[in-house]
């Protein structure tokens, strides 16, 4: 076949004429289809990309600050709550879209770090709101929570095997960590034990050891697979 | 506790080319070039990766990593060789520092075709199609159960690789005067970019005995006479793009040239230079005829021991200096990097290198179909073009970062003009 404008002969992989563009075609037959020189649409990743990517999150982030400085400075005529809208787009900023910024984010260094900005969001509401209840409620708390999440996200990440006993014992944390939060704010606050904790601390448990009993037991977890595969 | 044994790993200095090509890179541009063969049937890369494990330990300054010391970048070694990976839309993606500080080179599988794509400071043309035959016939042994004789670039991959063949040969023929560097510049072709990084391939196939017949009918080699179409291309494009001819500037072509044949070497490093013919277009149309004759002429002139002795020495000479030699790698790296952007690429339109005729020993050629040579972009410049011809066709891979074939097609009309047939094919048919 050849190109019917440039006259370059055309292998059987082109669709177009590769020198001038124009469509092959020709009345009396078909262009044969080719094994192409390259795959279609496979394209490296592109780092320049990423760039760009992360530019427009820093500015999305950016638009609902300045809204928001403008705003509280011409409703109150002072920053007033400003101050809690950028601490929540920070926390959210280092959660969600710091990790981005590199190439392989580690959840093990990303997880802590997202916990202790909102630790320390959390004790700017506390100064800013004259509040006592930082230092007794808010940090241990965030640190139990902190605690146990990055052990799990660590495990998850670092051990290949045994998810389903990480996630049994995560959630079995999880409920014995209802109690102290429990504990926590009737110290803080003033009031009584009156054992609410009870509640999700036995529906964790039962799950967590739903899990566990899982991992131990292959035949338990094939039938359930078969029944709730989807 | 017996004490652990030091590391068997070669490692080697850079040789003299090879040192601008680490601090010349930019980020979103590297020196690499792909040697890529064919085969009839498609790959079995589970064959290939044993061939591949095999042919690594027999080139120990190709299948290496560039690493940096305090004072200059060196080659060492690999442990073992690298995942085959899968081809892209287009050849010669990106190849970072991470990835060179790895393994400077890549192995792509893409139906019955196997490339290997090498950061340049590993080796050049020659070299690379050294090693690409010895891998395609270790995996032919292996596949085929034959065996090849060691012949046209095949080598005992049994063997120790030998001194010789890790040689750096400049510092021993630099000749006693060095060369002025002194140049005028070139006609900078541009074009409307391809913002994605995507590079378009045009592969031309040209008939060798047509072309081969027109070559003689102008008393010329294949490659002057390829080189004077490339040039007389280059002038029209030119010419649509700036018909004002007081103010054209110079058409120059950089050719390279293997010089092992001259300095009798068997080295598999860098061991290449070039001959930069021009012409200059304000003076008035060239002819074909004119064309061939001056490149012959400089070729003829410049291609001797006694000039490119000269050429190296000028290069030597700055890599011998001791003050130089004591300057931090980094900032060594800066003053290179400025010197090859002010200077590097303006004294070419493009670089047109040819390998020559691709010979393999005849129990192996009957598996090819093809053997082609890719050179990627120059770092600001957006055209570049690698030849080869293999059985009775030549391949002609011209490779762009912009948009439109204007220089193929400019180079087309030539040859059509010329009666010469050429087939083409690329790598854009979906966009």
């Amino acid at each position: 076949m050849y190109c019917i404008k440039c006259g370059v002969g055309l292998e059987a992989t082109e669709k177009k004429c590769p020198l001038c563009n124009t469509e092959v075609c020709h009345p009396d037959f078909m262009q044969p289809s080719a094994e192409p020189l390259y795959p279609s649409g496979r394209l490296p990743k592109s780092g320049s990309g990423k760039m760009a990517f992360n530019g427009a999150v820093i500015i999305l982030f950016f638009i609902p600050l300045l809204i928001c400085f403008f705003a509280d400075i011409s409703i109150s005529g002072r920053l007033e709550w400003f101050g809690y809208v950028a601490g929540a787009l920070a926390v959210a900023y280092v959660s969600f879209a710091l990790p981005l910024w590199f190439k392989n984010p580690n959840p093990v260094i990303f997880v802590p770090c997202s916990f202790a900005s909102a630790a320390l969001y959390l004790m700017y509401i506390n100064l800013a709101t004259q509040g006592d209840w930082f230092l007794s409620f808010a940090l241990p708390v965030t640190a139990v929570i902190c605690l146990i999440t990055s052990t799990v996200v660590t495990l998850l990440h670092y051990l290949r095997r045994g998810r389903l006993y990480i996630l049994g014992g995560a959630f079995m944390a999880l409920g014995t960590a209802m109690l102290l939060i429990e504990f926590l704010i009737g110290l803080t606050f003033k009031i009584g034990f009156i054992g609410w904790s009870v509640y999700p601390l036995v529906v964790l448990a039962l799950f967590g050891g739903l899990l566990i009993f899982l991992a131990l037991n292959p035949t338990a977890r094939e039938i359930l697979e078969r029944k709730l595969f989807f | 506790m017996p004490k652990k044994a030091l590391s068997p790993l070669r490692w080697v200095r850079l040789d003299n080319a090879a040192k601008i090509y680490p601090a010349a890179r930019r980020k979103n541009w590297s020196n690499v070039f792909r040697q890529s063969v064919t085969l009839f049937e498609n790959v079995d890369t589970n064959i290939l990766k044993s061939a591949l494990d095999i042919t690594v330990k027999r080139f120990p300054s190709i299948a290496a990593r560039l690493r940096k010391g305090a004072f200059w970048y060196y080659l060492q070694q690999v442990e073992q060789a690298p995942d085959i990976r899968e081809e892209y839309s287009y050849p010669l993606t990106y190849m970072s520092k991470e990835e060179t500080r790895n393994c400077a080179f890549r192995v792509i599988v893409f139906g019955s075709r196997i490339a290997v794509e090498f950061f340049h400071s590993l080796t050049d043309g020659t070299g690379a199609l050294i090693f690409l035959k010895n891998l395609v016939a270790e995996y032919l042994e292996q596949k085929y159960n034959i065996e090849i004789p060691l012949e046209n670039g095949i080598l005992d991959r049994t063997a120790p690789p030998s001194e010789e063949e890790l040689e750096d040969c400049f510092p021993k023929n630099a000749g006693p005067v060095a060369y002025s560097r002194k140049d005028t510049d070139a006609w900078h072709m541009y074009g409307e970019p391809q913002r994605d990084g995507f590079l378009n391939l045009t592969c031309f196939k040209i008939p060798v005995k047509e072309a081969l017949a027109l070559a003689h009918k102008y008393d010329s080699t294949l490659t002057v006479f390829i080189s004077a179409v490339m040039m007389k291309a280059l002038a029209n494009l030119q010419n649509e793009k700036n018909p004002n001819i007081r103010r054209q500037k110079r058409i120059k072509l950089l050719i390279p040239v293997n010089l092992r044949q001259l300095f009798e070497s068997r080295t598999l490093r860098n061991f290449a230079m070039y001959v930069v013919p021009e012409m200059d277009t304000r003076l008035g149309e060239y002819s074909l005829e004119e064309i061939c004759s001056l490149i012959k002429h400089k070729m003829g002139a410049e291609i001797t021991k006694k000039h490119m002795s000269s050429v190296i020495a000028t290069n030597v000479n700055d890599e011998q200096n001791p003050v130089l030699r004591l300057v931090p790698l980094p900032i060594k790296n800066m003053v290179m990097k400025a010197v090859f952007n002010s200077v590097g690429e303006r004294k070419s339109c493009l670089t047109l290198s040819n390998i020559g005729q691709v010979k393999v020993p005849d129990i192996m050629a009957k598996y090819i179909k093809r053997f082609d040579f890719i050179l990627g972009v120059q770092a600001a410049a957006p055209y570049n073009c690698g030849m080869l011809s293999f059985g009775d066709t030549v391949y002609m891979n011209f490779i762009r970062n912009t948009k439109k074939a204007e220089l193929e097609r400019h180079f087309f009309a030539v040859l059509q003009g010329l009666g010469l047939s050429a087939t083409v094919e690329s790598n854009r048919n979906e966009r």
